[in-house]
């Protein structure tokens, strides 16, 4: 199976990072009939509490044994008791008990992973790197997609997803301070991927691959106008090199929704807790684009 | 639990009770075996009306038409045309819902489960609306930054050139929204105000020199 290995990243908070990462992977399954892969590598662990109860969550992740730490914690130790078969989570329990998106799967974090950073920096290069593709590379070609929903930094953890990574989404939220963060990505990523070459595959280079904007509002100029700074800065970064030509602004832009807010509370994704909404319309339409992106059809 | 557990469970249950089926009695176990009877009956006739709807075990069609794209973009029309196409028949609901109905029958009498999906995700796909701006998007955008950073009396030269149609298409394609009662004065005004913000803010976000 050929799959794609997408980093989701930005390293400012409240971008809608999680969200886009769940609503479009339960999307590809639901609608494509994807098989998808969640890694959650944020020690917030919103993407795992998102698709789990909160108590079945606590319980499978008992410790970070059956968490994405542990791959973290056994690169540190010289160990390898990650085991991925039982601490992989297969489809989202309804209220009914019984699961749903069987072609979901999901990697949840624990907040063990916040003790990674302060020790990771032991570990020398290419090794600190190579840690999520040592561990799952091989596990990655049996889904589809694999979207790795990165922590707000770019610390380690996240350079260790975009080492992974066949290219980066990056989410965002079309204000001014989501702007003057997107060159500084841009410029850090292009650092990691000359970094990264000597150890990369000869046709993996990281890069943004494309930009999605969540909590858009249509009300005035405000939003527009940020798009449009948005578009400028993108053209801008790909005159300079920053970016590649083929990097795209995603649309339709995802407009603000409350039932996607209500979802996490339900811990369902929103094609599941609200189909008719137009959260569920907006991440629907843009998982076609997203599609069409990665799978070259259009 | 997921439905394969629920098969390896009621599995295991059934060779056990083979197995002991001779051997097991009394009150207790009897009337707990037969409320399970009576919950099996019921489980049965959901799975049953289930599959029964997804004929075939085709179940992404059914899963399409009835998915928030599906309540988007989906029209009677393109029902219409679908069915015409793939199947070469004729829909006759006159409201969506039941049109929604009847495609998935006579795409399943058919046996075209597979065009039927293949065209409803096209369908879906076509209809997403993206705005392009028009083939000089980019060439407008780059002019309005290039007027943020002019000074006072450079601007108002500018602006004097340009017709209120040119203004208008500036003013659009870079997001800023007028109405038919917008004066050409303060939509001019806008266009200062904002092409100024562009140009800071762009400015702030350009790569500096390394060297």
């Amino acid at each position: 199976m050929s799959s794609k290995v997408l980093a989701f990243i930005n390293f400012k908070g409240g971008v809608g990072k999680t969200a886009t990462v769940v609503n479009i992977g339960a999307t590809l399954a639901k609608l494509h009939e994807k098989k998808v892969l969640i890694v959650d590598l944020d020690p917030q662990s919103n993407s795992s509490i998102w698709l789990m109860r909160p108590d079945r969550w606590r319980e499978h992740v008992s410790k970070g044994r059956r968490s994405t730490f542990q791959i973290f914690d056994d690169a540190l130790h010289g160990k390898a008791r990650f085991d991925f078969d039982e601490t992989v989570v297969k489809g989202v329990v309804t209220w009914t008990g019984f699961t749903d998106l069987p072609r979901l799967h999901l990697l949840p974090a624990a907040v063990e992973l916040l003790r990674v950073e302060d020790r990771i920096h032991e570990l020398r290069a290419p090794v600190v790197y190579q840690i999520l593709d040592s561990a799952l590379g091989l596990h990655f070609k049996e889904y589809d997609y694999v979207l790795l929903d990165c922590p707000p930094n770019l610390y380690s953890t996240t350079k260790t997803a975009i080492f992974s990574a066949d290219g980066c989404v990056v989410p965002y939220v079309p204000d001014y301070l989501s702007l003057s963060g997107l060159m500084v990505l841009a410029e850090q990523i292009g650092e990691m991927r000359e970094k990264f070459a000597p150890y990369l595959p000869p046709r993996r280079k990281p890069n943004i691959a494309a930009v999605i904007v969540s909590h858009y509002r249509q009300a005035g100029n405000v939003f527009r106008l940020a798009v449009n700074e948005l578009e400028l800065s993108l053209s801008q970064l790909q005159a300079t090199g920053l970016l590649p030509d083929r990097a795209v602004l995603l649309q339709p832009y995802i407009r603000h929704c409350v039932r996607v807010a209500e979802s996490t509370s339900e811990h369902l994704p929103v094609i599941l807790y609200a189909p008719g909404s137009i959260g569920a319309q907006d991440y629907c339409d843009l998982t076609q684009r997203f599609v069409d992106l990665f799978e070259s059809k259009k | 639990m997921n439905y394969s557990d629920l098969s390896s469970r009621l599995l295991h249950l059934g060779e056990r009770l083979a197995k002991h089926a001779g051997k097991i009695d009394g009150e207790t176990l009897g009337r707990s075996a037969r409320r399970l009877a009576a919950h099996l009956d019921a489980f049965e006739e959901h799975l049953n009306s289930y599959l029964a709807s997804r004929k075939s075990g085709e179940l992404l069609l059914e899963t399409l038409i009835r998915s928030p794209a599906a309540k988007r973009h989906l029209t009677i029309d393109l029902l219409k045309h679908g069915l015409r196409e793939i199947a070469g028949k004729r829909l006759k609901s006159e409201d969506l819902p039941a049109a929604k109905r009847e495609f998935i029958e006579l795409i399943h009498e058919a046996g075209k489960q597979e065009k039927g999906v293949e065209f409803l995700q096209d369908a879906f796909a076509q209809a997403i609306h993206v705005e392009a701006g028009g083939k000089d998007k980019a060439h407008l955008q780059r002019e309005f930054v290039r007027l943020g950073q002019l000074a006072d009396e450079e601007f108002a030269q500018e602006i004097g050139k340009r017709t209120f149609g040119e203004l208008r298409r500036v003013a659009g394609v870079n997001g800023i929204k007028f109405t038919d009662k917008t004066t050409k004065q303060r939509l001019t005004a806008l266009i200062r105000r904002y092409a100024q913000r562009a140009a800071v803010n762009i400015a702030a976000t350009r790569v500096p020199s390394h060297s």
